[in-house]
C-alpha cells in the first residue's frame, strides 16, 4: 500500500488528492493521511506530498464542477478535522461523488459516507461550541484577544460570526494547540495567520493582564446558580472540562 | 422609595440583582436572526447561542438581571415580595447599558435579560426600563438581543415602546388558573396578565403583516410537513378569557380597518415615513412563564393553558419554573417541599410534543387521567395507549407516523427521509443517525423486522422502558449532590504528618 502524507492545510490536501488520484495503483492500494504515522510499517511505502498550485486548482475545479460547489464546501469543512482518516474519508467520498453526483453526501448507506457525516458533524459541533465558549479578554483599551484550545483545526471557520458580531472592534482569536490565530482590524476584514514561535510566546501571556469585567462576570456566574437545582453533572455535560480552560468563570 | 444604603459598588449591586432575578427561566436568545452592521455591536443568531452553564445546569445566554428588587406587591412566592426584609438594590440606567456591551464584546453573554421589581407604579417602572433599553440601542449602538420583561398594569404606549425597541417581551402568567392567581399574587389579576398579552400579539401580528411575513410567527420545519398541528386548523381562534375572544387575524384586521386608529399610541406599525419607528415589533415573539407545584393545578391544567396561549396568541414559547419553596406562608407548600424538578422536566416534554410534534394536549391527558407519568415519558405513554398504530415501517412511513414513535425526533426524522431516497435505511444506519433506539426498538420494523424478538404488548414493552428509564428519572428528581468523602479535605489528613 501506498500512503501519501501532506500537510494540515486545504491545498496541501487538495495537491495530495490529485497525486493519490492519479498514481493509478487503484483506490484500494493507496491511504491519505495529514499526520506523519507514529510508527512507519515495512510494507507500506511513504510519499510525501507538498503543496503545488496546478495541482489543487484542478481538484478544486473538478469537484465544483463535476459534483457541485455545496459538495465542495462540505469536504472543506470536515478537513479541518485532526481525525486521522479524515482525508482518506474525503478521498473516498470524492471517488463516490464522481460517479454519483451532489447527492453522494446523504448516501449514508455507504460506510465512507456516514463516516464522513460523523467527521462532518464532529467539526461543526466544535465550531458552535466555540462560538460559545471563546472568551475575549481586554488588552490595553479595546483589544481583545481569546485563545482557544480545540481538537481540530477550526479557528478559521469562527471568523465569519465574530466579525459579523464586532465589525468595528479590533480583536484576535488564538489557536493555542495548532498555532493559528484569526486577526480582525476595526472595521476591515478579518484574515487568517499562522503564528511563529516568536509571536506565540509574546501572545500567550495575554491572559494575566487585568481586566475588571473578568471579575464581575464570575459574580454574576455564581449568584445565576440556584442552589436548591446543583447539578455538576449535567453542567459537565454540556460544557465538557476540556472546552472550560480559557473560560474565565471556572478560573 | 429610596435606598437604605446608597454607596452600593457595581459588584455588589450586580451580586444581589441577578441573585433576585435567578428564579427567572425564560433565558433563550433564539427566535430572531439580525446581521451586524459597521459602527455597532451585535447581531442575533435564530437558533439561540448558549455562552456557558451554571452550577445547576441551566445555561446562561443573556445577562438576566432586574433593574431593581424593591417591589410594592406582595406575590406569596416571591422572594423579592414587599414584605420580605432582604438586600434591595437598584441599576442606574447607564451601569446596565455599560456591564451589557462589556460583557457582551467578551463574548460571556448575547444580549440583556431585563425584568424588574414594581418601582412606586407599574409605569414609573416600564418607563425606567424603556430609557435603559432606549439608551442601549442609541447610544450605545447595542444589536444584540434584548428580553424584556413587561410589567402588568403598565400603559399600552409604555409596553409597545419597549416591544419596538426589544426583541423578545414578555409577561409571566405565574399560575395557570385565577383562583391560584388571586389566592398567591393577590396585586395581579389574570385581566391585568392577559390584556396586554393579548394587546401584544396583535402588534407583533400587525407588523409582521407590515412587513409582509404571515401574521403568524414561524414555527419549526416540521410543522409544515405534519398533516395536523396545533398551529394549523381552524379551532386556532380559540382563546382564553374575555380579553381575546376572536383570533388574532381577525384582531388585526378589525384593528387595521376601524377608523380611528392613532398611530402614536397604538400597537399598530408606526408609519413607514418615520425612519426612527422603523424597527419590527418584538421579532423573537412572546413567551411567559408559569409556577410548576406552588398551587393544585393538575398537568392537564397546565398544559391546556399552554396550549390556549400558543393557539390564542400565538406566544413563541411557555415556560415552567419548579417552585423552590423561599418563604414561611400558610398559603404555599411547606418550605421542606422537594423541588418538582421531574415534574418539570415532563412538562417541558409535553410542551415540545405540542410544538415539535404535532401532538394535541387532549391526546396526552385527560380529566381521568390529569397527570403524566413519572416513569417514562409523555411521547412513551401516549404510545403505549396505542400500540394498534404500532410497529412503523421506517422505510415507508410517513412524516405524521414517524413523528409518533418514541426515540424519533424532527432531526432524525429528516436524516430517515433523506437517506431513503438512495438506498434502505437499517438499524445500524438509524444509530448512526442518531435515533434512540433504546425506545424506539418498540415500535419500528427496518424492512419487515423488528430489533430483536419484541411482543407488542403493553405491559412488556412498559417494563422494559421504565427499566432503561429509570436512572435518568432518578437523576433528575435528585440531583446530585452527594460528595465522595475525602480523608484529606474532610478529616483533616495531611500527606506527610505520620
Amino acid at each position: 500500500m501506498r500512503v501519501f502524507i501532506c500537510e494540515h492545510n486545504w491545498e496541501a490536501m487538495l495537491s495530495c488528492i490529485y497525486d493519490a488520484w492519479s498514481s493509478k495503483l487503484g483506490h484500494a492500494n493507496i491511504r491519505l493521511t495529514t499526520q506523519e504515522p507514529e510508527q512507519y510499517s515495512l510494507l507500506d511505502e511513504y510519499v510525501t506530498v507538498s503543496f503545488d498550485r496546478g495541482k489543487a486548482e484542478s481538484v478544486m475545479d473538478a469537484v465544483n464542477l463535476k459534483i457541485s460547489p455545496q459538495v465542495y464546501s462540505e469536504i472543506a469543512y470536515a478537513a479541518m478535522s485532526s481525525e486521522e482518516d479524515a482525508l482518506d474519508t474525503i478521498y473516498r467520498v470524492l471517488i463516490l461523488g464522481f460517479a454519483y453526483g451532489p447527492n453522494v453526501v446523504k448516501m449514508v448507506g455507504y460506510k465512507d459516507v456516514s463516516r464522513f457525516f460523523d467527521i462532518r458533524r464532529a467539526v461543526g459541533n466544535e465550531v458552535h461550541h466555540f462560538i460559545e465558549f471563546v472568551r475575549f479578554h481586554e488588552i490595553r483599551r479595546s483589544l481583545y484577544v481569546a485563545h482557544i484550545e480545540p481538537k481540530n483545526h477550526i479557528v478559521g471557520a469562527l471568523g465569519g460570526h465574530f466579525s459579523d458580531r464586532m465589525p468595528s472592534e479590533n480583536w484576535m482569536i488564538i489557536d493555542d494547540v495548532h498555532k493559528e490565530a484569526i486577526v480582525h482590524p476595526k472595521d476591515e476584514d478579518f484574515y487568517f495567520k499562522k503564528l511563529s514561535d516568536d509571536e506565540f510566546t509574546r501572545l500567550l501571556c495575554t491572559e494575566e493582564e487585568n481586566d475588571e469585567y473578568t471579575d464581575l462576570w464570575k459574580v454574576f456566574f455564581d449568584s445565576i446558580a440556584i442552589s436548591e437545582r446543583f447539578n455538576p453533572k449535567l453542567q459537565r455535560n454540556l460544557f465538557p472540562i476540556w472546552k472550560r480552560k480559557h473560560a474565565v468563570e471556572f478560573k | 422609595m429610596y435606598e437604605i444604603s446608597q454607596d452600593l459598588s457595581l459588584d455588589k449591586k450586580l451580586e444581589i440583582l441577578s441573585d433576585a432575578a435567578k428564579y427567572d427561566v425564560a433565558c433563550t436568545s433564539s427566535g430572531s436572526d439580525r446581521r451586524g452592521q459597521k459602527g455597532m455591536l451585535g447581531n442575533s443568531c435564530a437558533a439561540g447561542i448558549c455562552h456557558s452553564f451554571a452550577a445547576d445546569g441551566r445555561c446562561i445566554s443573556l445577562l438576566k438581571i432586574l433593574m431593581t428588587n424593591h417591589c410594592v406587591y406582595d406575590c406569596k412566592y416571591c422572594k423579592n415580595r414587599r414584605s420580605n426584609d432582604i438586600e434591595r438594590a437598584t441599576f442606574t440606567p447607564r451601569e446596565i447599558c455599560t456591564l451589557t456591551t462589556e460583557f457582551y464584546k467578551r463574548n460571556y453573554i448575547e444580549g440583556l435579560f431585563l425584568s424588574s421589581g414594581v418601582i412606586n407604579s407599574p409605569d414609573y417602572t416600564m418607563e425606567k426600563m424603556c430609557e435603559t433599553l432606549r439608551l442601549l440601542r442609541t447610544e450605545y449602538r447595542f444589536n444584540g438581543y434584548i428580553h424584556i420583561k413587561a410589567i402588568p398594569g403598565a400603559s399600552s404606549e409604555l409596553i409597545n415602546s419597549a416591544g419596538l425597541l426589544a426583541d423578545r417581551i414578555s409577561i409571566n402568567m405565574e399560575l395557570p388558573t385565577e383562583e391560584s392567581l388571586s389566592l398567591l399574587a393577590p396585586n395581579k389579576s389574570v385581566k391585568n396578565i392577559v390584556t396586554p398579552m393579548n394587546s401584544i400579539s396583535t402588534a407583533i401580528a400587525s407588523h409582521r403583516l407590515a412587513i409582509g411575513k404571515d401574521a403568524r410567527m414561524e414555527r419549526a420545519v416540521i410543522n409544515d410537513r405534519l398533516s395536523h398541528t396545533i398551529f394549523s386548523g381552524n379551532d386556532r381562534a380559540k382563546n382564553i378569557g374575555t380579553a381575546g375572544s376572536k383570533g388574532i387575524e381577525e384582531a388585526v384586521n378589525s384593528a387595521l380597518l376601524s377608523n380611528n386608529v392613532n398611530r402614536g399610541g397604538s400597537f399598530l406599525p408606526a408609519d413607514p415615513k418615520d425612519k426612527s419607528l422603523r424597527r419590527p415589533f418584538a421579532p423573537a415573539g412572546q413567551s411567559t412563564q408559569m409556577i410548576i407545584g406552588a398551587s393544585e393545578e393538575s398537568d392537564y391544567d397546565i398544559m391546556s393553558t399552554a396550549q390556549l396561549l400558543y393557539k390564542g396568541f400565538d406566544l413563541k414559547r411557555v415556560f415552567y419554573s419548579a417552585y423552590i419553596p423561599l418563604n414561611d406562608d400558610s398559603a404555599l407548600p411547606s418550605l421542606d417541599t422537594p423541588v418538582p424538578l421531574l415534574r418539570e422536566h415532563r412538562l417541558y416534554q409535553a410542551d415540545f410534543l405540542l410544538r415539535y410534534y404535532g401532538f394535541g394536549i387532549s391526546e396526552l391527558l385527560s380529566d381521568d387521567k390529569p397527570n403524566f407519568d413519572t416513569r417514562i415519558d409523555p411521547k412513551c405513554e401516549w404510545a403505549l395507549r396505542h400500540l394498534g398504530d404500532f410497529p412503523v415501517e421506517v422505510n415507508k412511513a410517513s412524516y405524521d407516523q414517524l413523528i409518533r414513535v418514541p426515540g424519533i425526533g424532527p432531526t432524525s426524522i429528516k436524516r430517515i427521509m433523506s437517506a431513503r431516497r438512495y438506498g434502505h435505511v437499517n438499524f445500524m444506519m438509524l444509530k448512526k443517525m442518531g435515533v434512540v433506539l433504546k425506545r424506539a426498538q418498540f415500535f419500528i420494523t427496518c424492512d419487515g423486522h423488528m430489533m430483536g424478538n419484541i411482543p407488542i404488548e403493553e405491559q412488556f414493552i412498559l417494563n422494559r422502558l421504565t427499566d432503561a428509564d429509570r436512572k435518568t428519572s432518578y437523576q433528575i428528581q435528585n440531583p446530585d449532590n452527594s460528595v465522595q468523602m475525602n480523608l484529606f479535605n474532610d478529616f483533616g489528613l495531611s500527606a506527610g504528618s505520620a
